[in-house]
C-alpha cells in the first residue's frame, strides 16, 4: 500500500497546458454564474488571456527538455515549437470564433437544441450565439498542445480524444444551413469514433510487442525485442490509421470536405491550421522516437499514402465548385506534402514545421476571407457568386489573390518558401521519389487557385455577385495577420526557418 | 494471488476451468456482436450488445483482472447500456430500417472488406502471439488487481487520468448543448399565467378529447371523435405524426359487425 509514489512532476513544463486547462474549466463556471449579457465579453476576454498566457509560458519554456511525470510527457525543443504554433494560430483562429460583426450574434446558433427551421429556430435567428464555444474551443487546443508532448501512447489517445470531442461539437453549432452542420458534425464523430477505435487497437498491440506504451521504451523494444515482428506491424499499422485519419490523408480523407463544408467556417479554420499542426506533431513525434529504427517497414507504405494523398487531393480540388470545398481538398493535398515531411524523418522535422506556420497563417486568411463574402442566407460560398468580386471589392480580391498565389506556391509568398524548404530536406533525406510528385501534384493545384484569381478579377459582375461585407475588426485582423504572414515568410523566411532548425529535434530518451 | 481463484496459471497456461469457460462464452459474445449489427429492432440490438458486453466482463475475470471485469459489468452494463435503453424507448423505436443504399454495392463491399480485414487480423494475432508465453501477470497483480490498476493510474498516468477529467466536462456540456433549451425571463409560465391562459376568451377550458379511447382503435395517433361524429385533431399529439405511421396504422381498427373500414378479411 505505502509503496505508490507520486513520479516528480516538473510543474513548470507542464504550465502551459494547465493555464489553458484551467481557464477552460473557469470558462465553464462563467458559463454558470455570469449573467447572459456580459457573458461573451468575460468568456473571450478569459478564452484569450488563456492562449496568450500559454503562449508567454511556452516562450519562457522555450530551452526547457525534460521527460516528466514517469514518461508520460516529454517537453522538447520541437513539441514545444508545436505547443508555441498552436497558440498563436489560436490566438489568430480566436478572432474568427469571437466576430460577431459580422453577423447578428456570430456564426454560431443560439440554442443548438431548437430543431433546425423549427419555430423556435426561426424565432432565435438574431440572438447571440452560444458563449459555451470559448471554453469548448479551450479544451480543444489544451488536447492538441498535450497531443504533440506525450510521451506514452496513451496519453497521446486521451489528448486525441480531449481535443476532438470539442470539434465534433462545434462542428454542428453553425448558425445558418444547420441542417449542413449537424450532418457534418455527425459524420466527423461517427469517423472519428472508428478511427480512435483503431488507435486503440494498434496501441494494444504494440504493447503486447513491446511490453510499454511508452515511446521511448517501444524504440528500445524494437533493438532488442524477441515478439514477432507482424505484432509491430499490425500494431503499428493500425496505430497509423488513427493518425491518418485527423491528419486527413488518403484513404483516410472521406470527411474532409463534407466536414469543412457543413462546420461553421471559423472552426473549419480552426480545424485546418490548429488541428493539422497537432495531427502532424503527433505524427511526427511517433514515427521520429518510437518507429524511426523500423523506418524500413512503414516507410514504403507511407510513401504509397503520401502520394496518394497528393494526387487525390490536387486532382479533385481542380473539380469543386465551392470555395470551402476547394479548400478542403487542399488542405488533403498540403497533408500529403506534410507527409513528405514525415517519411523524411530527423532531418525534415524542422521544414514540416515551418510549413505548418506557413501553412497554418494562409489557411486561417483564406478562410476568414471565406466569412466575407455574403448575401441574405449567409456565406456565399459557391464559386460562381465569387465571379468578378474585383470590381466593386479591389482590396478584398487584392489580398484573396495574395493567399491564393501563396498556396499555389509562387515565388515570394510563404508557399514557396514552405514547400521549399520541406522539398529540398525531402530530397536530401533521399526522398526524390516524392519529391517529384510532390513539385508535379502542386503544379496541378495551382490551377484551381489561379482559377478562382482569374474568376476574381477577369469575369464580369453579376446580378448575383454579393457583398463583401464591411469585416469587424477582429476578422480584419485576422486576415491581416495572416496575408502579412503569407508574404513575410516569403520574402525573408530565414528567421523563422532558423528558429525551427534549432527547435527541431525531439527527445528521444 | 491464488490460481485457484482466478484460474490463471503464473506461468500464463490455461486451466481447464477457463478454457471450457471461455469455449462456452466466445461463441456466445460472437453472436452477440454479430445480432447487434444484424438485428432490425434496435431494443434487441442494445440487448445483444448488453450479452456481449457481459461475456467480455467475465472473460476479464477469467484472465486475472477482476476490477475491470467488474467495471465492464456495473458501469458499461449495468449503467451505460441500460441508460441507452431508456433513451431509445424514450425516443421510440423504429423497427423499420432504411434499406435504401445510397452508394451502390456499399453494403457487400463493406461486408466483404470487414470479412477480409477480420481474417487479416485474425491470422496476423494468431502468427503473432500464438508461440509467446504469457508473462508478468504475477508481477502486475503482486499486490492484487485492483492495487495494481491504482498504482498505474496515480502514478505514471496521472496526467492522463486528470485530463479526462476534460473529457467528461466537454461532454456533460456537449450534451447540455444539444439537448437543453434556455429558456427566456419571460417564457417561463406559471399557473396564474396558465389558468389565465385557460380561461380566456375564445378557449376551450374544458379537458381535451382523449385520442385512442374508443373500442375501434388503441393507437394514441387515432384521433378523438367529437359529439357529432368527426375527427378533433386536437386531441393527437403533435408528435405522433413525426413517427410516420402509416395510413394504415393510424386508421381505426374494424371491430366485429362494422363494415365501414373493411379491414377485416
Amino acid at each position: 500500500m505505502n509503496d505508490i509514489q507520486l513520479p516528480p512532476i516538473d510543474y513548470a513544463a507542464l504550465l502551459p497546458m494547465l493555464i489553458v486547462f484551467g481557464l477552460a474549466c473557469v470558462g465553464i463556471l462563467a458559463e454558470a454564474f455570469v449573467p447572459r449579457k456580459h457573458r461573451f465579453a468575460v468568456q473571450a476576454t478569459l478564452t484569450l488571456a488563456a492562449l496568450i498566457a500559454g503562449l508567454v509560458t511556452v516562450i519562457i519554456n522555450r530551452d526547457l527538455e525534460v521527460t516528466t511525470i514517469g514518461g508520460a510527457v516529454t517537453i522538447d525543443g520541437a513539441g514545444l515549437f508545436l505547443q508555441g504554433i498552436i497558440l498563436v494560430l489560436g490566438i489568430v483562429a480566436f478572432g474568427l470564433i469571437a466576430e460577431r460583426r459580422l453577423e447578428r450574434g456570430g456564426a454560431f446558433v443560439a440554442n443548438a437544441a431548437h430543431a433546425a427551421d423549427s419555430d423556435g429556430d426561426k424565432k432565435q435567428l438574431n440572438e447571440a450565439g452560444a458563449t459555451e464555444i470559448f471554453p469548448l474551443t479551450l479544451f480543444a487546443i489544451a488536447g492538441m498542445m498535450l497531443f504533440c508532448v506525450s510521451g506514452d501512447l496513451l496519453t497521446m489517445f486521451v489528448a486525441l480524444e480531449v481535443f476532438s470531442l470539442p470539434l465534433y461539437l462545434m462542428c454542428g453549432l453553425a448558425r445558418r444551413r444547420r441542417l449542413l452542420s449537424q450532418e457534418s458534425a455527425l459524420k466527423y464523430f461517427l469517423l472519428g469514433a472508428f478511427a480512435s477505435a483503431f488507435f486503440l487497437y494498434g496501441v494494444a498491440l504494440i504493447y503486447g510487442y513491446a511490453g510499454s506504451v511508452q515511446l521511448v521504451a517501444i524504440k528500445q523494444s524494437v533493438l532488442d525485442s524477441d515478439k514477432s515482428g507482424v505484432l509491430l506491424a499490425a500494431g503499428l499499422a493500425l496505430l497509423a490509421i488513427g493518425l491518418l485519419f485527423k491528419a486527413a490523408a488518403v484513404p483516410f480523407h472521406v470527411w474532409t470536405p463534407d466536414v469543412y463544408q457543413g462546420a461553421p467556417t471559423p472552426i473549419t479554420a480552426l480545424m485546418a491550421a490548429c488541428v493539422k499542426a497537432a495531427a502532424f506533431g503527433g505524427l511526427l513525434r511517433v514515427f521520429n522516437v518510437a518507429f524511426e529504427t523500423t523506418s524500413w517497414d512503414w516507410r514504403p507504405v507511407i510513401t504509397a499514402v503520401a502520394m496518394a494523398t497528393m494526387i487525390v487531393g490536387s486532382i479533385l480540388a481542380v473539380t469543386q465548385t465551392d470555395i470551402k470545398r476547394l479548400l478542403a481538398y487542399s488542405s488533403i493535398a498540403n497533408a500529403g506534402y506534410l507527409l513528405v515531411g514525415v517519411v523524411s524523418l530527423g532531418g525534415a522535422v524542422g521544414s514540416s514545421m515551418f510549413y505548418l506556420v506557413a501553412y497554418g497563417f494562409s489557411v486561417l486568411a483564406a478562410f476568414g476571407m471565406v466569412t466575407l463574402v455574403r448575401d441574405a442566407d449567409g456565406e456565399a460560398t459557391h464559386l460562381s457568386r465569387w465571379a468578378g468580386l474585383g470590381k466593386g471589392s479591389p482590396l478584398f480580391s487584392a489580398m484573396f489573390t495574395i493567399i491564393m498565389l501563396g498556396f499555389a506556391g509562387i515565388p515570394l509568398t510563404s508557399g514557396f518558401s514552405s514547400k521549399f524548404a520541406l522539398f529540398s530536406s525531402a530530397w536530401d533525406a533521399n526522398q526524390s521519389a516524392l519529391v517529384i510528385v510532390g513539385v508535379l501534384s502542386s503544379v496541378v493545384l495551382a490551377f484551381p487557385y489561379l482559377k478562382v484569381v482569374v474568376l476574381l478579377w477577369l469575369n464580369p459582375p453579376g446580378d448575383e455577385t454579393p457583398t463583401v461585407s464591411v469585416p469587424g475588426y477582429l476578422t480584419r485582423a485576422v486576415v491581416g495577420v495572416g496575408v502579412l504572414a503569407t508574404i513575410v515568410l516569403g520574402v525573408a523566411p530565414s528567421w523563422l526557418l532558423d528558429m525551427v532548425n534549432s527547435a527541431g529535434t525531439f527527445l528521444a530518451k | 494471488m491464488n490460481p485457484a481463484l482466478t484460474g490463471v496459471l503464473a506461468d500464463g497456461g490455461v486451466t481447464t476451468g477457463e478454457a471450457v469457460t471461455f469455449w462456452i462464452l466466445a461463441p456466445i459474445a460472437l453472436a452477440g456482436a454479430i445480432g447487434m449489427v444484424l438485428l432490425r429492432n434496435a431494443v434487441h440490438s442494445a440487448l445483444s450488445l448488453v450479452l456481449t458486453m457481459l461475456s467480455l466482463g467475465v472473460f476479464y475475470v477469467l484472465q486475472a483482472g477482476p476490477f475491470i471485469g467488474m467495471v465492464q459489468i456495473i458501469v458499461y452494463t449495468g449503467a451505460i447500456m441500460m441508460l441507452f435503453l431508456f433513451v431509445i424507448m424514450l425516443v421510440g423505436r423504429n423497427t423499420r430500417d432504411s434499406l435504401i443504399e445510397v452508394l451502390r454495392g456499399q453494403r457487400v463491399a463493406a461486408i466483404l472488406l470487414g470479412i477480409g480485414f477480420a481474417m487479416l487480423l485474425g491470422t496476423g494475432l494468431a502468427r503473432g502471439i500464438g508461440s509467446i508465453p504469457a508473462v508478468g501477470l504475477a508481477e502486475a497483480n503482486v499486490n492484487g488487481n485492483v492495487e495494481g490498476i491504482a498504482k498505474l493510474l496515480f502514478t505514471r498516468y496521472i496526467f492522463a487520468f486528470e485530463v479526462t477529467s476534460a473529457l467528461l466536462i466537454t461532454a456533460a456540456v456537449g450534451a447540455m448543448i444539444l439537448a437543453h433549451v434556455e429558456k427566456k425571463p419571460g417564457e417561463k409560465m406559471d399557473q396564474k399565467v396558465l389558468s389565465r391562459a385557460r380561461f380566456e376568451k375564445g378557449n376551450y377550458p374544458g379537458p381535451k378529447a382523449g385520442p385512442g379511447v374508443f373500442a375501434t382503435s388503441d393507437s394514441v395517433a387515432t384521433p378523438a371523435l367529437l359529439p357529432d361524429g368527426t375527427f378533433t385533431e386536437r386531441s393527437v399529439s403533435k408528435v405522433v405524426p413525426a413517427r410516420e405511421l402509416t395510413i394504415a396504422e393510424a386508421r381505426p381498427k374494424a371491430v366485429n359487425g362494422s363494415k365501414e373500414y373493411g379491414a377485416i378479411k
